[in-house]
């Protein structure tokens, strides 16, 4: 067992650190600001999207009940279109699926997923003997500084241009200006020979339908389009709680997720149902045109399928990874992810108790909360953090 | 900062919790404080004992100032020093004689306790004057058990629950009237789901204020002032427009905050104990946002909120005063009566 005591310790100082840290204060200050202004234009823009989401509050509570048959009949569908899906029940499951796979000595490109965060994908691939990098920005960021996410969809959020330019600088051995679209454009030329040399590209999904098996992606960058098109093998590493019956059931939820991400429409939408093909001669269908010629779904639990089938906890499945909470948390607000582990803030210690080193793991998150209630207020599926966290400081104390 | 456990595998809780936990199931109140010393404030009152309605603090505006000093000792105390160690097993000894160490390392920093304990008085009289029949009864105000709950101690509270709801019943109250939002909670909320809570109606100072606002006298202010909704009255009880429609019934002006209402910003109070530089920061930044709608007052009701805020002020000048709404209203009766 850890020791709780110094854990505590440590977590309070680099809270206490993080609140002080200008360049935290800085960039959540303007993120909060331009957050709020963006949710708000999106919903005067497309009112819909409120009553969407209580439809899709009612879609993922179906979705989590019946999430036995969800997987079943998603496998099922992702065979048909001549992919392979598999389960997994935890890290070691999904690292030995991915050997068999990938193997060794290949070069991966990888697009961000929480879930990749959680079973530290990037570590587990590269012990293999893989070179894996991180294709979104942020990510990017912090592989080269060797740090975790600060937040779940800007995850270099504290991290100012000036210091960006200096580990590029450093990195690609050339003088690169604190200037972003310096920055932007100096990746941009690194990955590009990445993504057309790569052997494998892995991503995460936002959402993915079991009836037809297609996986839904959402993202601006288009670093996802490359590393799930380019290489000739794809492989979607997801969790069980994504699975919603139907298509139009998807594309709701992902309306819901990016409006409260704050936009108005995302750059791309991904949609993958299976390997490239094609049948442009004599009709033949051949698989491995232009995109990847093999496609993997492995369907994660880690703790999940527990959190799901809890009554006190389903909600906490439900949650769209929006990251619209952590905005209004207060305490988020200073700390940026020092509160939190790999899932951040109020609703990051639910998950942390479940999927990423338990209630133990999680109590300082969980005695962190201010049981405030204005994440609910935010949540398009109205997950009830404060509950929850009560609930599990109660097992804190009572364990 | 942890407790210390016997058994390696037994997760170790954090101490001042512990302290906490002992002190509401020994002494009915975090800071084992009686009620001998909480009900001070009622002395002029010459409030009946018995009635109709209870006037219920629960100790907790006074217990704010002991708490806030205890936070600030904990602060200058390494807590998992020899000495604090020390201090703990000193408050087992003392404890047994009926004193806590903590008590007196609080009471010697103790401030605003007179602001604190006389806003019970000033909610009390403001209550008669609307012609509420309240009575207050010192052994029925034994505190509600809300931090037994915010941290946790959920086995603890079921039983420490059960000696509230008796000394409630034995008043034959028919109404209970709290002056905390958080006393609130637990009775409307919390109660009903973990005790056998008698058919009492439950309401909050302001629902009662609300009820029978067009019998306060105004209140001479010159500017707009802001209300700080808390947290727990916004959101878990939706008492919200009460307080803009007593603010209209004595002709004061208000202003509203960016975030109000059911988006209202936390105080920071809540994890002061642990986190007490994280929550003061918090606080600050919501007296920034009370400031920036250029009203010269705010206007809160709830203790932790009270307090919590109060030690936002500090870090950055601010030109805004805080005033529980109890105080903000008694002003009204000012002159006419003697404090």
């Amino acid at each position: 067992m850890q020791d709780l005591e110094k854990e505590l310790n440590k977590y309070i100082t680099e809270l206490n650190k993080a609140s002080k840290d200008s360049n935290i204060n800085n960039a959540m200050t303007r993120a909060v600001k331009s957050y709020r202004n963006n949710v708000e234009n999106a919903m005067e823009k497309y009112p819909h999207t409120v009553e969407l989401a209580n439809e899709v509050r009612k879609i993922k509570e179906y979705s989590v009940k019946n999430y036995k048959q969800l997987l079943e009949k998603a496998i099922e569908a992702i065979e048909s279109n001549k992919g392979k899906g598999y389960y997994a029940k935890d890290r070691e499951e999904v690292l030995n699926i991915l050997k068999q796979i990938i193997g060794t000595g290949k070069v991966i490109v990888k697009g961000k997923s929480m879930l990749g965060e959680e079973l530290q994908l990037r570590h587990g691939l590269e012990e293999m003997g893989n070179e894996v990098w991180e294709t979104d920005l942020g990510e990017f960021i912090l592989q080269l500084k060797n740090e975790k996410p600060m937040h779940i969809l800007s995850p270099a959020i504290h991290v100012p241009r000036e210091q960006v330019a200096e580990i590029f600088s450093g990195f690609f051995k050339k003088d690169i200006p604190p200037d972003i679209a310096a920055e932007v454009g100096a990746v941009r030329e690194f990955l590009r020979e990445k993504y057309f040399n790569a052997d494998v590209g892995i991503s995460g999904a936002n959402v993915v339908a079991a009836d037809t098996g297609q996986v839904v992606i959402i993202e601006n960058e288009g670093n996802v389009r490359l590393c799930t098109g380019a290489p000739p093998v794809h492989i979607v590493v997801v969790g069980i709680e994504k699975l919603v019956p139907t298509f139009l059931d998807a594309m709701k939820v992902a309306e819901v997720t990016w409006r409260f991400a704050n936009y108005t429409a995302p750059s791309y939408l991904n949609v993958i149902s299976g390997p490239s093909k094609t049948g442009d001669i004599e009709k033949v269908t051949t698989y491995g045109a232009h995109g990847p010629k093999e496609f993997h779904v492995i369907f994660v639990d880690n703790g999940r399928s527990k959190m799901m089938e809890n009554p006190d906890f389903s909600q906490a499945s439900h949650c769209l990874r929006c990251g619209g909470c952590m905005y209004e948390c207060p305490v988020f607000q200073v700390t940026a992810g020092y509160y939190g582990k790999t899932y951040l803030s109020g609703i990051g210690s639910i998950w942390t108790s479940f999927v990423d080193g338990g209630v133990e793991t999680a109590a300082p998150m969980l005695y962190t909360c201010l049981r405030c209630g204005r994440c609910v207020e935010r949540c398009p599926m109205g997950i009830d953090v404060p509950t929850m966290v009560g609930i599990l400081r109660n097992q804190v104390i009572s364990e | 900062m942890l407790k210390g456990s016997d058994s390696m595998n037994k997760p170790r809780i954090p101490a001042v919790f512990e302290i906490i936990r002992e002190n509401i199931i020994k002494h009915n109140n975090p800071l084992s404080l009686k009620t001998k010393e909480t009900s001070v404030w009622v002395k002029d009152l010459s409030l009946p004992t018995e009635g109709d309605i209870l006037f219920y603090t629960g100790g907790e505006y006074q217990l704010l100032p002991y708490m806030d000093s205890l936070v600030k000792t904990m602060e200058f105390v390494d807590t998992s020093s020899t000495a604090f160690s020390a201090l703990m097993k000193t408050r087992k000894l003392v404890n047994k004689l009926g004193i806590s160490s903590e008590k007196i390392y609080a009471s010697l920093l103790a401030k605003d306790k007179e602001r604190y304990f006389s806003i019970n008085y000033k909610a009390a009289y403001i209550l008669k004057k609307l012609g509420y029949s309240i009575f207050y009864n010192k052994d029925a105000d034994l505190y509600s058990g809300a931090l037994l709950f915010e941290l946790g101690f959920w086995n603890d509270l079921k039983e420490y629950a059960v000696k509230v709801v008796e000394s409630i019943k034995r008043t034959g109250a028919k109404r209970i009237v709290c002056l905390s939002p958080h006393a609130g909670e637990m009775f409307k909320i919390v109660y009903p789901k973990i005790t056998d809570f008698p058919e009492i109606e439950v309401k909050t100072f302001i629902e009662l204020v609300w009820e029978k606002r067009d019998l306060l006298p105004p209140v001479q202010f010159e500017y707009p002032v802001v209300i700080h909704d808390s947290c727990r009255m916004a959101r878990e009880l939706g008492i919200i427009e009460e307080y803009r429609d007593i603010l209209d019934a004595v002709g004061i002006k208000y202003v509203e905050a960016y975030r109000n209402k059911k988006w209202t910003t936390c105080c920071g109070g809540p994890n002061k104990m642990l986190f007490a530089e994280i929550s003061k920061i918090v606080a600050s930044r919501r007296v920034a946002e009370l400031e920036e709608t250029g009203a010269k007052k705010a206007l809160i009701s709830c203790p932790y909120c009270l307090s919590a805020l109060e030690n936002g002020l500090g870090n950055n000048n601010a030109s805004i005063e805080l005033e529980d709404i109890v105080e903000f209203l008694f002003r009204g009766y000012e002159g006419a009566c003697k404090i």
